[in-house]
């Protein structure tokens, strides 16, 4: 891309006239290249002036209970924004608050109804491995305990918190053929334990290696570990 | 409320920081901070009360979720989190798929064209007199000035400043384009 046609994406995505697909490309880009990075942030600073001249108008009450009370919920989808409306009475404000705080009761009881069904339907259901790994890394420490099921979910539970930048993401591989490349299992996209489902891999079997390396945020471009590992083992099958 | 915090000067990246070691109190000196400007600003954009406090709230709950992806190193703290912001009103104005031109009126909430003007010169005069924004935008042509402050002020897209301006869509995207590029010259 030339230095100029560089320049308008970044001010068109700051001036929020670019589109979906080219705001991701230059977060891309600015990921990968400070440079990028420090153009970016200078567009910003350079209109940021302009944001210094809208009032300053006083928060609502009870802004902050509100923001607070979502601060531990899991994330969820933004809700829709609202269509313009029809009316100009101000019951309708009242009445879309009322419905809000419904739908998020609502919610919330599905929430834990999905929640009770899931947890009872693993406890009671759930296979026990087929194999399981302990992933050291290269001093020799446990970094994480895996799992495998019958059908290649595995259940990742970290014992160590990579120190790694966070434009970077741990990603999951193993090797169901000795001598075939790497399979990605996927991504612990959180930074946490996490439980990673993968279709069409053939049942894990003991000696199978698996791995954790840190990749580009997004995961490896290749497909392929690129990145510095963060540990790895033979899996074994537990005694039954 | 954000009058009063306004007396102390802010260190957003090291509330930042916190907000990213799980620092509630943090988020919330944040919002004390820079919220009432951040609620003009969404304001400005999405002109109704009501949206722009719901903008104001998601992003606050999305700075505290990506606050752990924030680098001091690659940009300005206040930047970051203006641009959460900034997206999250476009994300709203965009939903209603604006690509069109849309003519003045058809909408309820689409301005008349006085007030429009008075916004986008009020924003103009705002800006410090020996700003380097304010001098290199003088030097534009007034439609395109115009076109550059309805995008960032009102968040308007190509489609809506065509409408406004009455001018092709094609045409419009180029002629912003050529105040861009003379803009940066000036700038820098």
């Amino acid at each position: 891309m030339t230095d100029r046609s560089l320049d308008l994406l970044i001010d068109e995505v700051v001036l929020g006239l670019a589109g979906d697909a080219d705001i991701a490309r230059l977060e891309e880009l600015a990921r990968q290249d400070p440079d990028v990075a420090a153009r970016l942030d200078q567009a910003r600073q350079r209109f940021g002036a302009l944001d210094d001249t809208a009032d300053v108008l006083s928060l609502p009450d009870g802004l902050w209970a509100r923001v607070e009370a979502r601060l531990d919920a899991p994330e969820q989808h933004v809700p829709q924004a609202k269509a313009a409306p029809d009316n100009l009475i101000d019951l309708d404000t009242l009445r879309q608050s009322v419905g809000r705080w419904r739908r998020a009761a609502l919610g919330g009881l599905a929430a834990a109804m999905l929640l009770a069904v899931v947890l009872g339907w693993s406890v009671l259901s759930q296979p026990g491995p087929v194999v399981v790994a302990v992933l050291l890394d290269d001093r020799g420490e446990a970094i994480a305990l895996v799992e495998s099921g019958r059908d290649n979910t595995t259940q990742i539970t970290l014992l160590e918190r990579p120190d790694m930048p966070s434009n970077q993401v741990m990603q999951v591989w193993t090797k169901p053929d000795d001598d075939g490349p790497p399979v990605s299992l996927g991504l612990l996209s959180t930074g946490r334990s996490d439980t990673l489902t993968i279709e069409g891999l053939p049942t894990p079997s003991p000696r199978q290696l698996y791995e954790i390396t840190l990749e580009p945020a997004g995961g490896s471009p290749t497909n392929l570990p690129t990145g510095p590992i963060f540990g790895k083992g033979l899996a074994k099958a537990p005694v039954t | 409320m954000a009058g009063k915090a306004g007396h102390f000067v802010t260190d957003h990246a090291s509330l930042l920081k916190a907000c990213a070691d799980g620092d509630k109190s943090a988020l919330q000196q944040l919002m004390l901070a820079e919220g009432g400007r951040m609620l003009g600003v969404a304001r400005r954009m999405l002109r109704r009360a009501d949206l722009a406090e719901d903008a104001l709230q998601e992003s606050l709950v999305l700075i505290w979720r990506k606050a752990h992806q924030f680098d001091e190193t690659r940009g300005s703290a206040k930047g970051w989190v203006y641009a959460i912001l900034r997206n999250r009103c476009l994300t709203m104005l965009r939903r209603e798929d604006r690509e069109v031109p849309v003519s003045p009126g058809t909408l309820g909430e689409v301005l008349d064209d006085t007030t429009h003007q008075t916004i986008l010169d009020e924003a103009f005069e705002r800006l410090g007199t020996t700003s380097d924004l304010r001098q290199c935008l003088q030097s534009l042509e007034p439609g395109t000035r115009r076109a550059i402050l309805s995008s960032y002020v009102l968040g308007y897209s190509h489609g809506e400043i065509a409408g406004h301006l009455g001018a092709p869509l094609g045409s419009v995207k180029s002629w912003v384009r050529r105040g861009l590029l003379k803009l940066r010259e000036c700038l820098s």
